[in-house]
């Protein structure tokens, strides 16, 4: 794989995406209705797209510039969309294969996707898995109510569907060593094994009998159907994600009730915050600011955590280091006590192998270059980071996988993060539409704690295409032809958002800042402005296509639209990613080319989520009207049709009314 | 800059009628600028006529090419082809670069695709408006830089007639009167007093009381030209009429 | 001139004699007979000091006002000749001034002249050559260097009492007095101003006049247009530029024709009535604001109401003035 040393611009969603996947043009092909191609589009990028789609933590939709509007895209659950919807199979595997090997200790994301990157290079690639069934903390500690076990699976059958087998019940350190590995022929070894070892405070009490473990609690109630005694009360303690995973999941597990206590101050929880509303909707109690100071054992039976009141959970270097007034007390009744404060890896075989730890008894490490101190071993996955994301697992297993390429070609690689586009400006936030943001579906909080199925329903797809036309585009609209720009500020004028600006008396369409509308594109003059969404610069090609058949009658239909299009047959029609970007140019050419008329079937404005785009079109269309008007070459040849959704089915007959000659008034 | 607007369309059917091969030629400048000479007007205006010339069972072809400038030899030169094989042009310039056409080949016949409406500015889209009418003696130095000239109806040099109401001019309720927003102005630049001097009686000789006009830069000649208009000598300074 | 005027005409006497000058406007026709010129003439001769002939008013064609002019002088009436600026340049204008002067034309008035626009002939290119104060000037080097615009000879007398026109009630207000100062400056003798209805802006503008003492070196005469109707009073009020009329006269006119009730021979006589009534009060109050010297009537159309409305006003007979 060639590295760029240039660094690539991005939309801050793709940008702020570990893996960098194209979220643009993924909801811009859902937002067409799309969905082979934005399955497409995911699957590009994405060795277990089903995952993310159901997990992902979606750093993307922090970054998302919507969010300066109103509210970021639903990122996440669009790519369930698209791997709901979409029917496209992963890419093909290559058919240059190499010679060389490669071992993945464990079968985590990191390890998945390393695997599945270096089989699209060439290599055979085998995953050691010490566990039973493959997928890491997926497989053993996500909950099932929010990762289905099958869908798991459907990602990696995609994965060994390359040829990366999968050697479960292998575990480094007792059936194999790195030694044996090379032996066998392996050419390079890659260490994925991730945090599988739940850490513990180190209260008096905590090894008493009723006292849990988060990771152990999550295993056996994902995959030995573990459920707890009845009656009993849950006390968590952790204010991660883990832990409220380990209190929602002993909710469904039949506990009586769960209370959650962690240092953090509400605003500190580590635990994302649409988590910690689930949980509370859940009806679980969460207990800020307290640390646990002991356990105390009553008639024999667990009864009480005393806590202490946390003072402070950083220290003035922003590191965690927690204080507390010691005097200040409390204590909280439980029967049962899961401790979820955090993973540590399990490492302790490697010394023994030549692979170096540190005094803190981490692996030695260079990020650099995915290294570990003995050559021909790599590491990646949250061995290496600590405890993340799956998706930040992922990115590390693709550089390992480039790292080991790399060296096995024996290629110096050099890893160049691509940049994000900058913040909209404000001048431009003014302009834009507020829509609001699609709330996802889920099971009502009542009825799910009930039972362990998936509680996020998704987007059906009406719905999905609805918020995927909330996307901004970012940086995919606008650009100037500087060569052909007169600089006579039609754009500069026309731009509802502001974005094309003067500079040094020339002008600059600022492409970070364009929406995308299309507007300048038809309106300039020279036809000086280019547009990088597909779909528009290819207008006038298409137009020729469509008017091969000497046909009577172009239509034109916003492609945004074609969901509720497929009912009708569109065939012949030309579909652009909103009206707006049609110029009059584009018309007249229909009718240069033999049409006797034509017409625009367009959304509702309540619809558009751009500003004046409806308004635009139609000007187009009255000019073009009026332009074969005064030429004697009839009137009223091209309409504009604003359809309803739930209309476009009748499109035939709209058309066919519009045209219809207005009847004289009677008398 | 120069200002214009197109033909109707019939009118340059008419001109067309005798010629098969026609060339619409724009203008990427100030017809270009103002929306009438661009590559994409060019485009359309050729759209039409085919159109048109279709409709009326008629076999010409139209061609169609911009220009950067096309009242520049040089630019004219770099169209020669595709004008020379034309067997007429329309223009969708301004007067001045359909003539520079009609002077650069002979032989070709050009017509006008745009009437050259003025010299003005557009302060807003799809807005043009005057602003100087070329007179070759500017005196907005007294008329705190808005030109009385260009902009009262009645051209007049020493205030406003007995037309200027609530700061509208007398001809329309749409039209300021500039002699009210010069008042206006003088006052703000605290020079109010320069419009009590009459303007004298104008020397009309540097705007078309002589025919043609052209001006020479020596300091960039070193042969004399050969001349077609009436060469410009500054305006001496004259008092009004003692 | 020899005897100390500049052209002699009996306006210039009475004013300089510092009497109260009344002048009235003639509309020569659209067409080529003299006689409504004369019989106008015939009948304000002697109840006015000068008649003035419109020079094509309201840019509207009509027999031209140098001919206008010939005609009142055939009936012994003293002519006033308005030149605008719209319709001929410097070389028509110098001429037709040597042309009215040979005909014995004294007293012209200089102005700037209505846009085409209103007239018939809207699409009519205008000229603008000069503007009205340049005019002054012209005609004041014509009178006093005897020369041409181009500094040329001048042969034979100049004699001439050159006016000009200005509104008090256009906009900017306060530039008004400083535009009548360059009237002044250029030339002009004497004033004939807009219609007055709007008597205290008028006295407004007069004591701004004063204060400039721009009143001790010109003649103004105020300018006073006679109603009929009421709706004359509101058309005037909303379409005649550069005119203010008041709310109160509109509806004094309308309440005097609603006291003729469904009779409208009736109701045309009560509204001529008021009319009178009112341009009588108009010219009373004008006369008493310090620096007026005299009142122009414009009855355009209703020229006939002229004498009778002076003799009203105790302004006849027109006092005497030494011949020559
Ligand atoms: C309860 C829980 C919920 C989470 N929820 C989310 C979430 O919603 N979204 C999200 O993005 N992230 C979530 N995460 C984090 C995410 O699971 C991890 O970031 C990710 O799984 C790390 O991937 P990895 O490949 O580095 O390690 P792992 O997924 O831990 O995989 C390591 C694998 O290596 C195997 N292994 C270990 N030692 C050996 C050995 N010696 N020999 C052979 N095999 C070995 C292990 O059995 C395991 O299968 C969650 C984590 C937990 C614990
Ligand atoms: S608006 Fe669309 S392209 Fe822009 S950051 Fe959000 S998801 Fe990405
Ligand atoms: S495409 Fe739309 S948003 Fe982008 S620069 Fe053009 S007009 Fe502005």
């Amino acid at each position: 794989m060639q590295q760029s040393t240039a660094p690539v611009v991005q939309p801050p969603c793709q940008n702020e995406c570990p893996i960098h996947q194209d979220a643009r043009g993924y909801l811009a092909a859902i937002a067409r209705g799309e969905f082979d191609r934005a399955l497409e589009v995911v699957r590009e990028t994405n060795p277990l797209p089903i995952i993310c789609a159901t997990i992902c933590s979606h750093p993307c939709e922090n970054k998302c510039r919507r969010g300066k509007v109103d509210l970021p895209l639903s990122i996440r659950a669009l790519k369930r969309v698209a791997v709901e919807q979409g029917k496209s199979p992963p890419p093909a595997k290559p058919k240059a294969q190499r010679s060389q090997k490669v071992a993945v200790i464990g079968s985590g994301p990191a390890g998945l996707t390393a695997a599945h990157d270096l089989a699209h290079l060439g290599y055979s690639v085998t995953i050691l898995e010490r566990d039973a069934a493959p997928g890491g903390a997926m497989t053993n500690f996500v909950p099932i109510y929010r990762l289905p076990r099958e869908w798991i699976k459907r990602d990696i059958d995609a994965i060994t569907a390359l040829g990366v087998t999968i050697k479960t019940n292998h575990e480094l350190g007792k059936n194999v060593t790195i030694a044996d590995l090379k032996k066998q022929g392996f050419n390079a070894i890659l260490l994925a094994m991730g945090l599988p070892v739940s850490r513990t405070p180190g209260v008096p009490g905590e090894n008493s009998e009723g006292v849990m473990l988060a990771l152990p609690f999550l295993r056996s109630v994902n995959q030995e159907g573990y459920r707890l005694p009845p009656d009993k009360m849950v006390i968590v303690v952790g204010g991660g994600n883990v832990a409220i995973d380990v209190a929602r999941s002993a909710l469904r597990a039949g506990a009586a009730g769960v209370r959650m206590v962690c240092l953090e101050a509400p605003h500190e929880m580590p635990a994302s915050p649409w988590e910690v509303e689930e949980a509370k909707e859940e009806g679980i109690d969460i207990n800020c600011s307290w640390g646990p100071k002991q356990i105390i054992v009553r008639n024999g039976k667990l009864g009480v955590l005393e806590c202490k009141k946390v003072k402070s959970v950083f220290d003035a270097q922003g590191r965690f280091n927690p204080s507390f007034y010691e005097e200040q007390c409390t204590l909280i009744e439980g029967d049962i006590i899961i401790m979820a404060i955090g993973q540590g890896s399990d490492l302790k075989m490697l010394p023994d192998m030549g692979v170096n730890l540190n005094e803190r008894k981490q692996l030695v490490f260079d990020a650099k270059t995915m290294t570990t101190s003995q050559e021909g071993v790599f590491a990646c996955g949250e061995v290496t980071t600590g405890p993340g994301s799956a998706v930040r697992a992922m990115s590390t297993g693709r550089r390992a996988a480039l790292a080991i390429d790399g060296y096995l070609k024996g290629e110096k690689v050099v890893f160049t993060e691509p940049l994000p586009l900058g913040e909209l400006a404000p001048e431009v936030v003014n302009g834009v539409k507020r829509i609001e943001r699609n709330v996802v579906p889920a099971q009502d909080p009542a009825l799910r704690v009930k039972n362990f199925n998936i509680a996020d329903l998704g987007y059906d797809a009406v719905l999905g295409l609805k918020e995927a036309r909330r996307c901004l585009n970012c940086g995919n609209g606008a650009h100037l032809i500087e060569e052909k720009c007169i600089a006579c500020l039609t754009c500069v004028r026309v731009c509802p958002y502001n974005v094309p600006v003067t500079r040094n008396g020339k002008v600059d369409i600022r492409v970070d800042q364009c929406q995308a509308c299309g507007i300048c594109v038809a309106e300039c003059p020279v036809n000086a402005i280019g547009f990088r969404m597909p779909g528009v610069e290819d207008i006038p090609q298409r137009i020729e296509t469509a008017m091969k058949g000497s046909k009577q009658e172009l239509g034109f239909y916003c492609s945004y639209d074609s969901y509720y299009l497929r009912g009708v047959n569109t065939q012949g029609m030309i579909g652009i990613p909103c009206l707006a970007k049609i110029d009059t140019k584009h018309l007249l050419k229909a009718f240069e080319l033999g049409a006797e008329r034509a017409f625009l079937a367009g959304c509702m404005d309540a619809d558009c989520p751009f500003t004046g785009n409806l308004e635009w079109a139609q000007r187009r269309v009255d000019t073009v009207n009026s332009l074969l008007k005064d030429a004697g070459l009839g009137e009223g040849r091209v309409k504009m049709l604003k359809v309803e959704p739930d209309q476009f089915k009748n499109l035939t007959q709209l058309v066919a009314a519009a045209f219809q000659p207005k009847e004289a008034p009677k008398g | 800059m120069i200002k214009a607007t197109h033909k109707r369309l019939e009118r340059i059917n008419e001109m067309i009628a005798p010629h098969s091969e026609v060339l619409v030629l724009g203008c990427e400048t100030c017809t270009g600028i103002c929306l009438v000479g661009g590559e994409k007007e060019v485009a359309r205006m050729a759209a039409n006529l085919r159109l048109l010339n279709r409709k009326n069972g008629g076999k010409k072809t139209f061609t169609e090419g911009v220009v950067r400038r096309q009242c520049e030899m040089e630019f004219l030169d770099g169209a020669a082809s595709l004008i020379n094989d034309a067997d007429a042009v329309v223009s969708l310039a301004c007067g001045v670069g359909m003539q520079a056409i009609a002077e650069h080949f002979p032989n070709m016949p050009v017509y006008p695709g745009n009437n050259t409406a003025f010299l003005g500015l557009s302060p807003e889209l799809g807005l043009f408006s005057e602003r100087c009418v070329a007179c070759g003696d500017c005196l907005i130095d007294r008329t705190g830089g808005l030109c009385p000239i260009a902009r009262c109806a009645k051209h007049l040099f020493n205030g406003p007639c007995g037309g200027s109401v609530a700061g509208k001019c007398e001809v329309s309720p749409d039209v300021p009167c500039i002699w009210q927003m010069i008042v206006d102005r003088m006052m703000r630049l605290g020079q109010l007093s320069k419009l009590e001097d009459i303007k004298g009686i104008r020397n009309w000789k540097t705007n078309d009381a002589v025919g043609p006009r052209a001006y020479i830069r020596e300091d960039l000649r070193s042969t004399p030209p050969k001349l077609d208009s009436v060469v410009m000598k500054p305006v001496a300074p004259k008092g009004g009429a003692a | 001139m020899s005897n100390g005027y500049k052209a002699g005409t009996r306006l210039e006497k009475i004013l300089a004699a510092g009497k109260f000058a009344v002048t009235a406007e003639v509309g020569p026709p659209k067409g080529t007979d003299p006689e409504p010129v004369r019989k106008k003439g015939e009948k304000m001769k002697s109840a006015c000091d000068a008649l003035n002939v419109t020079d094509n008013q309201t840019a509207i064609v009509r027999l031209c006002s140098l001919a206008g002019c010939a005609l009142l002088k055939q009936v012994g009436a003293e002519p006033l000749m308005q030149i605008v600026c719209r319709d001929r340049n410097r070389i028509a204008i110098q001429s037709d001034v040597l042309g009215a002067i040979s005909l014995g034309v004294g007293n012209f008035l200089c102005l700037s002249g209505d846009h085409q626009k209103f007239g018939n002939h809207p699409t009519a290119k205008n000229v603008f050559d000069i503007d009205s104060i340049q005019l002054i000037q012209t005609l004041k080097m014509m009178r006093d260097e005897k020369k041409f615009i181009c500094g040329e000879d001048i042969s034979g007398n100049t004699p001439m009492f050159i006016g000009a026109a200005e509104n008090p009630f256009a906009d900017p207000f306060e530039f008004r007095v400083v535009r009548l100062a360059k009237k002044i400056k250029a030339g002009a003798d004497f004033i004939q101003t807009q219609a007055v209805y709007d008597v205290p802006k008028f006295a407004r503008w007069m004591k701004m006049v004063c204060d400039r003492g721009l009143d001790k070196q010109v003649h103004i005469l105020a300018g006073v247009i006679p109603i009929r109707t009421s709706g004359a009073a509101r058309y005037m009020q909303t379409s005649v530029p550069g005119v203010a009329v008041p709310d109160e006269i509109v509806k004094r006119m309308k309440a005097a024709e609603d006291k003729g009730g469904a009779d409208k021979k009736l109701k045309a006589e009560y509204g001529r009535e008021e009319g009178i009534k009112l341009t009588l009060e108009l010219i009373e109050q004008v006369k008493q604001i310090p620096g007026v010297h005299g009142v122009h009537l414009m009855a355009v159309g209703w020229e006939e109401a002229v004498p009778g409305i002076l003799e009203k006003a105790g302004l006849l007979p027109r006092p005497a003035v030494e011949a020559g």
